[in-house]
């Protein structure tokens, strides 16, 4: 007999031939499994809600087309927040806690310039009839303009100014926002099929019940322009100047008079701004920034503040101005007094009072919204706003945040859908003690040299399934496969053993009770 | 990790077997044949594994698998490489499958012939360092202290694990190594090194067992880890019975054992003048193995 026909004829001992697949395993379970939804604490204190882990894996895996439209579900305009934004989701990262907190606005402000290079502006198709008109072409005016183009409405920004980016282009300075940036940024809307009308102040030339009659509908995003006064003798001088006329001033190359000392008084983030920006003007060779409480009680970004002592601003904490010096035509001083927070606010002590010799006074005391002009109508003209306008001065992610959130309101207002869900619901967080470090296999400790994809790879992806692999690889059941580069339980074979639910690196996946 | 490194493609189990739940042999096995396949033959000795694979017409590997008498792993291992060699069959890898009880005890004669004879093949021990198949009787395998089915409480297995390393390492084979199932990527490093060997190699893999040791089964890869990192498992390989190598050596700083005991039921019994005398053992066997790694032979 050959060897050929003794394979052939059926042996006459028992053997296997059929795939163990047969035998559905999962029926033995009473655990399992299950994709979690637990935040990670950068998404918790992210202003624009973003979904951070997710795009971190993207960039790690350098899929930077994926990374830019999940950035872009949240925040379409990354180059510009990148730079601007305070990041106060690296505060809480879990992998400081590790070595160091990942730079999660490098690999931003890299996801947006990767966008401005690689992907061309395109006319974007108007697909349904509604026609929006949006009053202000700040951040939240210009967001929920991309939004509403990108879903495929026409879409018309009303502008004060003969510059379009609101407080983008005036507000900050250059030194925070470069602006190539910022313009590569803005012509990428005027050509993707935004209609933006300059110079054209709602209430002067145009009234708002008119846009109201041309449009389907209306989103105010006016900002928070209207300076706070001091009520201090010699306030009305021409060189005392308001932080944010000053700072357009600088920023649209406008002429200012400025005199050296210069004093900047307030302690917010417009303050440390025309702060640092005066010291960067020709002639001024000293800057000190005066602030009435103490320096815990600042309400401006510590970084910034750091920033500005290190370039050599003076800063002066609990003076209060009384009034400007004047000799002749000239300021020569400003007078303050010394004050203090105690129980009953703020204590003034006229005693301790001292003189500070200057030329020119910038006034950062806060802003507020204009409201004048929506006075005499609104009550009978439903519309949308949001931004400064509503929030009173905040920052650019917020009013980003507001943009998008009144685009979804306006989308649903057109076409009769529900509102939508634009919250993020109330979830747990991931801790560092939750996370199992222990799986190293995805795990990389800090890079010498540092590209944004080093830095990304250095995400833990707190909450997120980031397709580390760890679930598979461990599985003994062979009960995860892998779709479309993603990982998918299969429930036919699991046996709920919670091997991977234990190891997941993320704390992605949960053990629940039953089947 | 990137999904393309993870090889989906060559992976040999199927899914469906019968281990229980959180089992560290289908795991170890998963590798094994993940790392040496597809080119394999199996010869399976009575273990856990013998059920594993599947009752006809089910099997659980896409490569062949012989089930064989329990002492005769060695043997059939033998037998079955000659027998591909002589049929042209020369590039088959011959993986023998053994637990504890099938290397340790009742295999250990013909697999100590085999490894003086250096029959061409790779001895793969799985160890779950009790009879678990048959009900968590005591095995030479059992560490010191241990309660198992011969053994209950008030009783406690009363002498020490065999060292079979140092047996192995005596015969002077080309290659021997331990691993465990925590580490799949030092486990596949040792196999493929084996692989591109010729000669006996042995493997010994340390394979959790969540019922037998009284674990959650979700516990598998933590009690692995927890073996390797307080030196009670440490990972090294042996070269021609001489080169002594460490393959992961976290440094002198080791986690105290008492965290592995404790982590399983079988230990719950263990006071602590035990659970001293047992990391006392650990700590001597690892200053033995340090010497061994400092003293080797270079290449």
């Amino acid at each position: 007999m050959s060897t050929d026909t003794m394979i052939q004829e059926k042996p006459c001992y028992s053997y296997g031939f059929e795939p163990s697949t047969a035998n559905k395993t999962g029926d033995w379970r009473f655990l399992t499994p299950e994709k979690s939804s637990r935040l990670s604490p950068c998404r918790q204190d992210c202003l624009l809600d973003g979904e951070i882990p997710l795009w971190m894996e993207a960039v790690k895996q350098e899929k930077w087309e994926e990374a830019w439209q999940i950035v872009s579900r949240y925040n379409p305009f990354p180059a510009i927040t990148g730079y601007v934004c305070y990041h106060p989701c690296t505060s809480n990262c879990n992998r400081g806690q590790l070595d160091q907190d990942i730079a999660i606005e490098e690999v931003e402000k890299a996801i947006g310039e990767w966008r401005l290079n690689n992907i061309k502006a395109v006319q974007r198709p108007i697909k349904y009839k509604g026609k929006i008109g949006i009053v202000g072409s700040g951040p939240a005016g210009l967001s929920c303009a991309y939004y509403l183009n990108a879903a495929g409405y026409s879409v018309t920004v009303y502008e004060k100014t003969s510059l379009i980016g609101g407080m983008l282009t005036l507000g900050i300075p250059e030194y925070r926002l470069p602006r190539y940036v910022l313009n590569r940024e803005l012509y990428m809307l005027e050509e993707s099929g935004i209609h933006f009308i300059k110079d054209c102040p709602i209430g002067d030339k145009k009234d708002l019940c008119e846009l109201y009659e041309e449009y389907d509908n209306i989103f105010l995003a006016t900002g928070a322009w209207k300076p706070r006064r001091a009520y201090i003798p010699g306030e009305e001088d021409r060189r005392v100047y308001n932080a944010l006329d000053f700072l357009s001033a600088i920023n649209s190359g406008g002429q200012l008079e400025i005199s050296d000392p210069v004093v900047v008084i307030g302690g917010g983030n417009a303050a440390i701004d025309s702060a640092r920006s005066a010291l960067r003007l020709k002639g001024v060779n000293h800057v000190s920034l005066v602030y009435r409480r103490s320096r815990a009680e600042m309400p401006a970004n510590q970084e910034e503040v750091e920033a500005a002592e290190r370039e050599g601003v003076e800063l002066i904490f609990n003076a209060l101005p009384r009034e400007v010096e004047k000799e002749e035509q000239d300021i020569i001083g400003l007078m303050f007094d010394y004050c203090k927070t105690d129980l009953n606010g703020l204590s003034i002590d006229r005693s301790r009072s001292f003189s500070k010799s200057c030329g020119t006074v910038v006034m950062a005391l806060g802003q507020q919204a204009d409201l004048s002009v929506f006075c005499e109508f609104g009550r009978d003209v439903p519309f949308f706003a949001g931004g400064d306008l509503i929030t009173g001065p905040s920052t650019v992610p917020e009013a980003i945040k507001a943009g998008r959130i009144a685009a979804y309101g306006i989308v649903a207002d057109l076409e009769g859908l529900p509102v939508p869900q634009v919250m993020l619901p109330e979830q747990p967080v991931v801790s560092f003690e939750d996370l199992n470090l222990a799986t190293k296999l995805n795990i990389k400790m800090q890079h010498k040299e540092c590209t944004p994809e080093l830095e990304a790879s250095r995400c833990l992806g707190c909450g997120t399934c980031n397709a580390c692999g760890t679930c598979y690889i461990f599985c003994p059941d062979m009960a995860i496969d892998v779709i479309n580069g993603r990982f998918e339980l299969n429930l036919d074979y699991c046996k709920g053993c919670g091997i991977c639910v234990k190891e997941c690196p993320a704390q992605a996946l949960v053990l629940e009770g039953g089947r | 990790m990137r999904i393309d490194e993870l090889k989906i493609d060559s992976e040999m189990l199927y899914s469906g077997h019968n281990a229980c739940p959180g089992c560290g042999a289908a795991l170890a096995v998963r590798y094994l044949t993940k790392a040496l396949g597809p080119n394999l033959a199996i010869v399976l000795t009575a273990s856990c594994w013998s059920i594993i694979s599947g009752m006809p017409p089910l099997t659980a590997l896409k490569c062949p698998i012989l089930h064989c008498p329990f002492p005769s792993a060695g043997s059939v291992g033998s037998g079955v490489k000659r027998g591909l060699n002589a049929a042209g069959h020369d590039d088959t890898t011959v993986v023998v499958l053994a637990g504890d009880g099938g290397t340790f005890d009742i295999g250990l004669q013909a697999m100590s012939g085999a490894a003086q004879r250096n029959e061409d093949y790779i001895f793969v021990c799985y160890d779950n360092e009790a009879y678990m198949n048959t009900g968590m009787q005591t095995s030479s395998a059992t560490p010191f202290g241990a309660r198992t089915a011969t053994a209950p409480y008030p009783l406690f297995k009363a002498g020490q694990k065999k060292d079979i390393m140092q047996i192995m390492a005596a015969h002077g084979i080309p290659y021997a190594a331990t691993a465990t199932v925590a580490f799949p990527d030092d486990m596949e490093s040792k196999l493929k090194k084996a692989q591109a060997i010729k000669g006996f190699r042995f493997i010994h893999i340390l394979s959790p067992c969540p019922p037998g040791w009284g674990t959650e089964s979700s516990d598998t890869i933590h009690l692995s880890r927890l073996a390797v990192s307080t030196g009670f498992f440490p990972l090294y390989e042996i070269e021609n019975g001489v080169t002594w190598k460490m393959t992961h050596y976290q440094g002198e700083k080791k986690t105290p054992l008492k965290e592995y005991l404790s982590a399983q039921r079988r230990f719950k019994q263990m006071d602590r003048q035990r659970m001293e005398m047992l990391q006392h053992e650990v700590d001597h066997e690892w200053d033995c193995l340090m010497e061994k790694v400092a003293t080797s032979p270079s290449e």
